[in-house]
């Protein structure tokens, strides 16, 4: 149902002396005055949010892998177990729920001893819709998405990560931000300090 | 002969000291009315070019002089560069009659701080005001493309309503000070101990809104229209063309006609006014620099006013601009018309 509301036509005062003008002039003036709410880009940035959805990355085995999944999939994919090196275990999930699966490159290496370690994992960026399904299927909590969210690059073979620098990511990942409190970003404590460092609440 | 080239040296100066006012004024004008439009939007608008964005007028020109001088190519090559250079003389002329200040003495000789007294000054203001159309239907014309045309033709049909809406507002205070000289016209205004605002409001809401029109400020900016007409009849220009028509039409026009204003209705350089008593001079302290501070502080605040409403109203249809113009404002100005006929006299005494 519309709502009908009754609009007051001007009399004659407020015809002659200009009020509507008046009232939106002081508007602006009142805001004119106040603090500006702006964040100069290049010189000062906000944090994203924890659930941001920004570069991938792949978390290390540091002993807080989800049990007893994690070592259920080592098993199954006869996995090398490397501290330090990455979770992933090679089953190709994140590749099977990619709506553009070309940009996942993932070659197992066999060792002598007759198990396995991950030995190519190359994502091509570029492709890349950052959709998150991929983390979602994976089932070790390896694949993940950081905060990085400054994505240009010099060249189109920047935009193409390898193991290392998803590696690189994940160890930066978890030194920084794992053990964060997961909230969405408006009663984020950290976000909104970075705010208020201007004076401004946001409402 | 000695006379005659001190004389021609002393119009030089001049000449050359108001081309640098009107122009670099105009410039920096960008930076000021950026700044207005920011903060008013709560941002703080140009900050990294210099100390708080101080040297972006700079840049700016520098990067519009570099830019490629591109050229439609089915329009008319010559009065496509005439548009411009109509829409820029026209409007720096008009400061050849703004008196800056009263007259001073340097070595011995009486300069008056304008360019030239004629005593027709305001006849030439609105004369020169008129011209500008003709630029903007060349700009439109010539260019051979249909937003510019459409734009142009809009500007054209409101500087045609409102220059005959400005021509009788102004009408009130000539017929008060009994000249055209817009000298004198300040002088008597001193001589009468009021400023013709106190008795001529109606007047100055008629000018505020023919100024506003005839300039392209919001809420008359139909011709710009930028979501509907791209940037009007300034389309097809490039480079620092481009850069020249929003300096004269939106700064430089605006300039002249806010100094026309103070000039008419704000006393000029006099100080604040209590009307039929005399004037109230808080700056007293600046000595012989006060007159020319108080022209320029009332201008700026013109200004500002102009930018202010800028960013504040909405836009009205072009139906609705002529309609203003021609129902509202013109009947408004000739009433006033009349009623300063039957006051004059008490006013001249």
């Amino acid at each position: 149902m519309v709502k009908r509301v009754f609009q007051r036509p001007l009399n004659i005062i407020e015809r002659i002396l200009f009020i509507d003008f008046i009232k939106g002039l002081t508007v602006t003036l009142k805001q004119a005055f106040r603090r500006t709410i702006t964040t100069h880009y290049p010189y000062e940035k906000l944090t994203p949010p924890k659930r941001f959805r920004g570069f991938l990355g792949h978390k290390v085995i540091d002993g807080r892998e989800p049990q007893p999944a994690f070592n259920e999939w080592v098993e199954r994919m006869k996995i090398e177990v490397r501290p330090g090196s990455s979770r992933c275990v090679v089953c190709l999930l994140c590749k099977r729920a990619c709506p553009v699966p070309q940009l996942f490159e993932i070659e197992p290496e066999k060792l002598p001893n007759g198990k396995r370690v991950i030995g190519v994992f190359n994502m091509n960026l570029m492709l890349c819709t950052f959709c998150g399904l991929c983390v979602d299927a994976c089932p070790v909590d390896c694949l993940f998405n950081s905060d990085i969210h400054e994505t240009a690059s010099y060249s189109r073979k920047d935009a193409i990560l390898d193991l290392k620098a998803l590696e690189e990511i994940g160890r930066d990942w978890q030194r920084r931000r794992e053990k964060e409190e997961d909230k969405i970003w408006s009663d984020d404590e950290q976000r909104q300090r970075l705010w208020y460092e201007n004076d401004v609440s946001i409402r | 002969m000695m006379e005659i080239a001190i004389n021609l040296l002393i119009i030089l100066i001049k000449i050359l000291v108001i081309l640098a006012i009107a122009l670099g004024i105009g410039a920096y004008l960008t930076l000021v009315e950026r700044k207005v439009a920011a903060h008013i939007q709560r941002r703080p608008g140009p900050m990294v070019v210099g100390w708080h964005g101080l040297l972006q007028p700079i840049a700016d020109g520098v990067k519009l002089i570099t830019k490629e001088d591109l050229f439609p190519r089915y329009g008319n090559r010559f009065l496509y560069n005439l548009a411009l250079i109509m829409a820029l003389v026209p409007a720096v002329l008009v400061f050849a009659v703004v008196p800056f200040g009263p007259t001073i003495e340097i070595g011995g000789r009486e300069i008056k701080p304008i360019l030239t007294d004629v005593n027709v000054g305001i006849l030439l203001v609105f004369g020169l005001g008129s011209l500008a159309v003709y630029a903007i239907a060349l700009a439109g014309w010539a260019s051979n493309s249909k937003y510019a045309l459409i734009g142009s033709m809009r500007k054209a049909g409101i500087i045609i309503s409102y220059e005959v809406a400005i021509t009788f507002a102004v009408m009130g205070p000539l017929m008060l000070a009994g000249t055209l000289s817009t000298f004198e016209i300040v002088q008597a205004q001193i001589d009468q101990k009021l400023w013709y605002f106190w008795v001529q409001p109606v007047a100055f809401v008629v000018y505020m809104f023919s100024l506003l029109a005839e300039t392209g400020r919001i809420p008359f900016d139909i011709q710009e229209a930028e979501a509907e007409l791209v940037t009007g009849f300034t389309v097809e220009y490039g480079g620092i063309k481009f850069g020249l028509f929003p300096l004269v039409e939106w700064y430089v026009e605006v300039l002249t006609l806010s100094a026309i204003a103070v000039v008419l209705f704000f006393g000029g350089w006099s100080p604040i006014n209590i009307p039929f008593l005399g004037f109230v001079d808080p700056l007293f302290f600046l000595g012989p620099f006060a007159p020319f501070v108080w022209f320029v502080l009332k201008v700026a605040l013109l200004l500002l006013f102009v930018l202010w409403l800028h960013w504040t109203l909405p836009r009205y249809r072009i139906d609705q601009i002529t309609a203003i113009a021609w129902k509202v404002m013109l009947p408004l100005a000739l009433l006033n018309l009349v009623i300063t006929a039957v006051i004059a006299p008490l006013i001249w005494r």
